[in-house]
């Protein structure tokens, strides 16, 4: 039994929740204390031991079935219930049914399933071997269960149901029998839905697992596919909370501002004026942000994680402001962060790519500097940190270096985020080596792992 | 202690509170296990009252922790007593000559001062707060850590120290360790995503409104005054206003506040009148009270009747 728990868990964990070692020595203990022969409160006891989220419980209840249920509800022998004389009608019947369906009839009428040999057979000639998730395994259910013949299932009854009655078999046998045949159906169908549900499970949690763990932080973005961004997507939650508690603790414990006479003497009033609490001025350390995003196409992916990571992580920064560039200049409004925030990335883009239509060599990083700079150079203060996002490649277009040199002495600090390695900087037509020597820090953000190492170095200053 | 799953369901039960079998299972395990439970799911469904019965249930007294924005450890776990300890040393004044009274050396006088060290710090200038308290105290208690979603991240941070080893260390005292390990029960509202550290030590209960037939034996055992038919009539109408897309849903202690407020007006049915008159016990929001009526096809009519 304990292995079928472990095996268990290894199926939650391929399904995407998390289960940590302590929380399966929880759930054995658990077995232990409640037993396992009660059914509901072995469920309840895995349930409050390994799922920790209400959004895992809909995995959770998919698995639980079947990993631990004897593979579908027991089927009938309508035989049991026949005369000798009726049951061999029955026979004579059966053996009179064409073909294929006769296997499945036997089957049905017997009570008798196919073994655990054929339905694995059957199964591999479904093309389960290749399904990947509980939505395919549906589908290869139905072809599993057509193969069988479930398709003319109805229509060979009828034909066995004349038979028996042309051979004289009593109204209320046949009425019986058909019974049993239809429950023996039902449960058939749902024995292999299991087995199928099952083997799939298990194939999941036994294929070598690289897309998951940390390993896609470390892969480049350019280089994810589609279903890798997806996973990604949901390790942002994770990355945002880390971020967020590793920066209030930071706050926290950071140094103190100025002493504050005021308010120590305040707090000391009730000690009689003897300073036993000493107060400090909060130093405000939240920054304030605007960031220019390149969207041109190479730079999509981690134009989004940049833009999901600091939306989320909005309460540990003072004021935030998102601008888009590719040969224009615009605000990104507030409905494109809602559907990236949704993981609804491609909305989101399609909005951008309406305002910014797609032409070719159309970057034009220079001008839209020249437009920041007229229109909202209101937005950066002593304050703000700008951060440029993309990768300095200007399609030969004068670079403005005396724009982003003004930028830089205006705002408190200028970053530049790089979705290419250094050693691409400078070369055709990327202008990024004149670019940094004017900005105050420089980072190179190829994959997830370095993006986010990035925002938590920009939340600690 | 409880014995069984049965003994939980039975003694929550004496205490007018329905567990469903998850909140028994969970109850039981939480105690066998030595685990703190992690109760989370929509506001007013009793996850604060389950810790309340169960420490009536198993005649343990109860320390609430509730938690809010700005809430730290000195609140949560103790204060020092300057203004005690000062007073003492003061009033103490007189009695030192007595003590140092024949001593001749100033390194003779340290000395004795350091064998009456404790009297300057001692538990005496420790004022408890919650977490402390339940730590300290003599026979074992339920803790019930409220709302924990509303504190800060490095509260909770601190707090998985607490929780992990049930002990703390004082600065002033060194490390206070518990004598008996409390049973805790942290509540949450699902404001904010909990720390993965803090979920993976607590075992997860997630409470939901209640089905009919549960609800009904909620308000029956609550309010015993209010006559069956009326009651079930009351019921399934709150089930019907939990299904609508409002601001906010009606919880039990609503319903419950609804049914005692059906008892108190004499209500004979839940008719149009009645329910024009009492919704607002249920719904808060004027917006939920217009959909509510508008859904009800009463909302013309009652409030035409209201303004006459």
């Amino acid at each position: 039994m304990d292995d079928r728990v472990v095996e268990f868990i290894r199926g939650l964990r391929a399904a995407g929740v998390r289960v940590s070692l302590a929380e399966s020595m929880d759930a054995m203990r658990a077995m232990e204390i409640l037993g396992i022969s009660n059914k509901t409160l072995f469920r309840e006891s895995l349930r409050a031991t390994l799922i920790k989220g209400s959004d895992d419980f809909a995995p959770f209840d998919e698995l639980f079935p079947l990993y631990f249920s004897s593979g579908g509800p027991m089927m009938q022998n309508a035989l049991d219930d026949l005369s000798p004389d009726e049951q061999q009608m029955l026979q004579a019947a059966l053996q009179a049914l064409s073909g294929r369906l006769q296997q499945l009839m036997e089957w049905l009428t017997s009570g008798q399933g196919p073994t655990k040999e054929e339905l694995e057979d059957l199964a591999q000639r479904a093309g389960a071997d290749w399904a990947e998730d509980q939505q395919q395994s549906r589908w290869v259910t139905r072809r599993m269960l057509q193969q069988m013949g479930f398709s003319h299932l109805e229509q060979q009854m009828q034909e066995l149901l004349q038979k028996l009655q042309e051979m004289g078999m009593s109204q209320q046998a046949i009425d019986k029998l058909m019974g049993v045949v239809e429950a023996n159906r039902e449960a058939l169908a749902e024995q292999v839905a299991q087995q199928i549900g099952l083997q799939i499970a298990q194939q999941r949690a036994n294929r070598p697992d690289d897309l998951y763990g940390s390993d896609l932080m470390y892969k480049p973005f350019h280089a994810l596919s589609p279903a890798e961004v997806d996973i990604l997507r949901k390790e942002i939650q994770r990355l945002v909370t880390q971020l967020r508690s590793r920066a209030a603790l930071r706050r926290k414990r950071g140094k103190h501002g100025k002493f504050d006479a005021k308010s120590t003497i305040r707090a000391n009033q009730r000690y009689g004026g003897v300073p036993m609490e000493i107060k400090h001025k909060k130093r405000k350390l939240k920054p304030s942000l605007v960031l220019l995003c390149d969207v041109s196409r190479s730079t999509e992916n981690v134009v989004e994680f940049m833009l999901h990571l600091t939306h989320e992580l909005h309460d540990q920064v003072s004021r935030m402001k998102s601008f888009a560039f590719y040969d224009r200049l615009v605000e990104i409004p507030d409905e494109v962060m809602n559907y990236i925030r949704h993981d609804d990335a491609d909305k989101a883009f399609d909005i951008i790519r309406n305002m910014l239509p797609y032409r070719p060599y159309g970057t034009d990083l220079g001008g839209c500097l020249e437009t920041f700079c007229d229109k909202h150079m209101g937005t950066i203060n002593g304050r703000t940190t700008l951060i440029i996002l993309g990768d300095g490649r200007n399609n030969f277009n004068s670079p403005r270096i005396d724009l982003v040199k003004e930028l830089q002495q205006r705002a408190r600090k200028l970053v530049w985020f790089n979705p290419e390695q250094p050693r691409e900087w400078g070369t055709g037509d990327s202008d990024m080596l004149e670019y940094r020597a004017n900005c105050d820090e420089v980072f190179s953000v190829r994959n997830l792992a370095q993006l986010s190492a990035a925002v938590d170095k920009l939340l600690s200053s | 202690m409880f014995k069984n799953i049965a003994d939980v369901h039975q003694r929550l039960g004496s205490q007018q509170y329905i567990a469903s079998d998850e909140i028994s299972t969970v109850v039981y395990l939480a105690q066998s296990l030595c685990k703190p439970i992690l109760a989370e799911g929509p506001a007013g469904v009793g996850k604060t009252e389950l810790a309340k019965v169960w420490a009536k249930a198993i005649g343990a007294p109860l320390v609430r922790l509730q938690c809010y924005e700005g809430l730290d450890e000195s609140k949560a776990l103790y204060e020092w007593e300057y203004a005690k300890q000062m007073l003492y040393t003061q009033l103490l004044r007189d009695t030192l000559h007595n003590i140092l009274g024949d001593v001749t050396s100033l390194a003779d006088a340290a000395n004795r001062l350091a064998q009456e060290d404790d009297v300057f710090f001692s538990d005496n200038f420790l004022l408890p707060r919650p977490l402390l308290t339940a730590l300290t105290s003599d026979e074992p208690v339920v803790l019930l850590i409220d709302e924990i979603d509303r504190a800060d991240v490095e509260f909770e941070a601190f707090l998985l120290e607490v929780l992990s080893d049930f002990q703390v260390t004082v600065p002033e005292l060194g490390t206070i360790t518990a004598k008996h390990q409390p049973m805790v029960l942290l509540t949450s509202n699902n404001t904010r995503e909990l720390s993965e550290a803090l979920k993976r030590r607590c075992l997860y209960l997630y409470v939901d409104y209640p089905a009919l037939d549960d609800e009904l034996n909620i308000v029956r055992l609550k309010v015993p005054d209010l006559r069956p038919e009326l009651a079930h009539q009351a019921v399934a109408v709150v089930q019907q206003l939990r299904n609508m897309d409002l601001r906010k849903v009606p919880s039990i202690s609503e319903t419950l506040d609804w049914a005692r407020a059906l008892v108190t007006l004499n209500a004979k049915e839940i008719d149009e009148k009645t329910l024009g008159n009492t919704l607002t016990v249920l719904l808060k929001y004027e917006s939920d009270v217009a959909k509510a009526r508008r859904m009800m096809g009463d909302g013309g009519s009652s409030r035409g009747r209201h303004n006459r």
